[in-house]
């Protein structure tokens, strides 16, 4: 017995000893081939079907170049083929995760085209939908982050408690959860029901407190710190000209935001702050989302001050033919910059139907952020960036 | 609220560097293909302008001409400006790419080029994006084949315009022309065939 736990305990030793010398070989990347390494199409870091394919010198990232197109359902053709109000519900598919600024950006270019006023209780509701969305949004992109960075999933289910009492508030008040479906041309599809408004009020009730846990939790974690700090860095310079938008963009300490540089629906009668980071880096993108969910729900506490009455969709035909001419009409979704160009020939679909990605514009810059790092932190960088692939396939 | 930016000081801004490559037609402000990348460059670098972000960029298929637009942002004068670029040639469409300019042009030729079938000369890494390499024509073109369960293309009008608008029938539905991803029909049933027989 001895003598084979004694052989047990060298051969350990031995395999314990060899794996360092590889590791240390890995790490100096001296005199090892490149290796290309897959990531995805179906692996956890991706967040769905997209794939990364690194080139490694040891653990060095020397090339990234992403794959995608698996989940590409051709929605800008399809939507040629439908009316104005039937491409709806294409929107709420290009990004499942902010089905209702979706549907708002659409619903605001074919506004434009039809030159249709919307009642300010329709305004009102869209911006509570919409800053809804983005803490929904911004839990999940958060949680999955800190899964990115190691910690397993205990972080991203407390997130995740928040973002089912907005689902819930989706539900009861469209009947959806995720592809919501709720905005129409000119206002929105139903009022607010009678106990969507105290449901609010409980939830910005509580949540002071659950972001005060978070951040108890998360913003002095020492593992998050080494893990996202300095990692995935990029210059204002760079972001701007990379067309970088949204959280990504504001890391770098640019402050623009759509809804304080181009307010829509009346978010200029609403005060709140643009949070800005200071490096760059993926713990600056993590924390500018973070603050960008305390600023919605001060602008939702604003709303509910505020909500007018009246009409909440305006007096439009459903078989509305815009004149001819073109719109592009952008919002400040959780990820970006939104946009919808649209082109009408007079006809009663849209002659062209184009959607200004976030997701997938965001990417343009991840090479550039990932080369010259580890492989798992390519896995962070790419986590901090918060894509949705169906809003990169469409 | 941001502004849009006038046309025609634009215009006067790339003709003073490089005269004849900008005009104006209805308020929009074309730009000479020839010379797209340095006058955009101009755009981006003029003080006046200072249109430093590409928001957009895309291409609308007019049948008989492309177009592609291109929206720039100003993030410190907060003003927009689109700008159009007009390719007669259907055969064989391209423009000078944009990657010199801005990095962030990079994804969004390739997807013009995956999807319409522009080419983006100079650009450094031109291939399809969605679509695979080889994949017969370029979906967002009009006259592009008519894809698998597609009934017709277009919208021709609302169904209570017209008796020709109505929406059809299942099962009415008239036969398409054959794609080159359908599966063989006659092939199939040549092998069903061969197997009862063999039975």
């Amino acid at each position: 017995m001895t003598t084979s736990d004694d052989t047990r305990l060298t051969m350990q030793e031995d395999s314990h000893l060899a794996m360092q010398g590889t590791i240390e070989a890995l790490t100096t990347g001296d005199g090892s081939e490149p290796v290309v390494v897959n990531l995805g199409p179906q692996h956890p870091s991706t967040h769905g079907v997209f794939r990364l394919k690194v080139t490694l010198d040891g653990e060095i990232v020397k090339d990234a170049e992403m794959r995608i197109g698996y989940l590409h359902r051709s929605m800008e053709k399809l939507a040629e083929e439908r009316t104005y109000t039937q491409n709806i519900p294409f929107t709420d598919r290009i990004d499942y995760l902010a089905a209702m600024s979706n549907n708002l950006a659409y619903c605001l270019a074919a506004e434009e085209l039809l030159g249709v006023e919307v009642p300010p209780r329709a305004q009102a509701i869209r911006v509570m939908f919409a800053e809804l969305q983005r803490v929904a949004s911004h839990a999940m992109a958060n949680g999955t982050f800190i899964n990115d960075c190691g910690a397993w999933h205990t972080p991203l289910f407390h997130m995740f408690r928040d973002r089912e009492r907005v689902l819930d508030m989706f539900e009861m008040t469209c009947g959806a959860r995720l592809t919501t479906n709720y905005m129409r041309i000119g206002g929105v599809a139903f009022d607010l029901p009678d106990e969507l408004l105290p449901t609010l009020e409980q939830f910005l009730a509580d949540m002071p407190e659950n972001i005060a846990n978070y951040e108890a939790l998360l913003l002095e974690n020492e593992i998050l710190h080494a893990r996202a700090r300095g990692i995935g860095v990029i210059s204002p310079e760079m972001a701007i000209n990379s067309s970088l938008s949204g959280p990504v963009l504001r890391a770098t300490g640019v402050p623009w935001d759509l809804r304080k540089a181009n307010p829509y629906c009346g978010y200029e009668h609403y005060d709140f702050d643009v949070p800005v980071g200071e490096q760059g880096d993926c713990f600056d993108r993590f924390l500018v989302r973070m603050a960008e969910v305390k600023e919605s729900l001060k602008i939702l506490r604003q709303v509910i001050d505020t909500l007018p009455d009246g009409p909440y969709l305006a007096d439009l035909p459903l078989h509305a033919r815009p004149e001819p001419g073109e719109s592009y009409a952008r919002v400040e979704s959780p990820r970006g910059e939104l946009g919808f160009y649209l082109v009408s020939d007079g006809g009663p679909a849209p002659y062209r139907f184009h959607c200004r990605p976030p997701s997938l514009i965001n990417l343009t810059a991840l090479k550039e952020m990932s080369v010259g790092g580890t492989l798992a932190d390519a896995i962070v960088t790419l986590g901090s960036i918060d894509i949705v692939v169906g809003e990169i396939d469409r | 609220m941001t502004s849009r930016y006038d046309a025609t000081a634009a215009m006067e801004i790339v003709n003073a560097s490089a005269p004849g490559a900008a005009c104006v037609d209805e308020g929009v402000l074309f730009l000479d293909p020839e010379q797209l990348a340095d006058s955009i460059q101009t755009l981006r670098d003029s003080e006046d302008s200072d249109l430093i972000f590409l928001c957009n960029l895309t291409a609308v298929d007019h049948e008989l001409h492309f177009e592609v637009v291109y929206h720039l942002q100003s993030l410190d004068h907060n003003h927009i400006l689109q700008v159009k670029a007009r390719i007669d040639d259907r055969e064989d469409p391209s423009l000078p790419t944009l990657t010199g300019v801005y990095h962030g042009a990079h994804l969004q030729e390739r997807e013009v080029y995956d999807l319409f079938g522009i080419r983006f000369e100079g650009h450094p890494d031109l291939r399809r994006m969605f679509l695979w390499e080889g994949f017969p024509g370029y979906p967002l073109r009009k006259d592009f084949l008519q894809m698998p369960g597609q009934i017709r293309a277009g919208l021709p009008g609302f169904p209570h315009e017209s008796q020709e608008n109505a929406w059809p029938v299942p099962g009415s539905v008239p036969q398409r022309p054959m794609h080159p991803n359908d599966p063989q029909g006659p092939s199939d049933v040549a092998v069903t065939e061969e197997s009862e027989d063999a039975s």
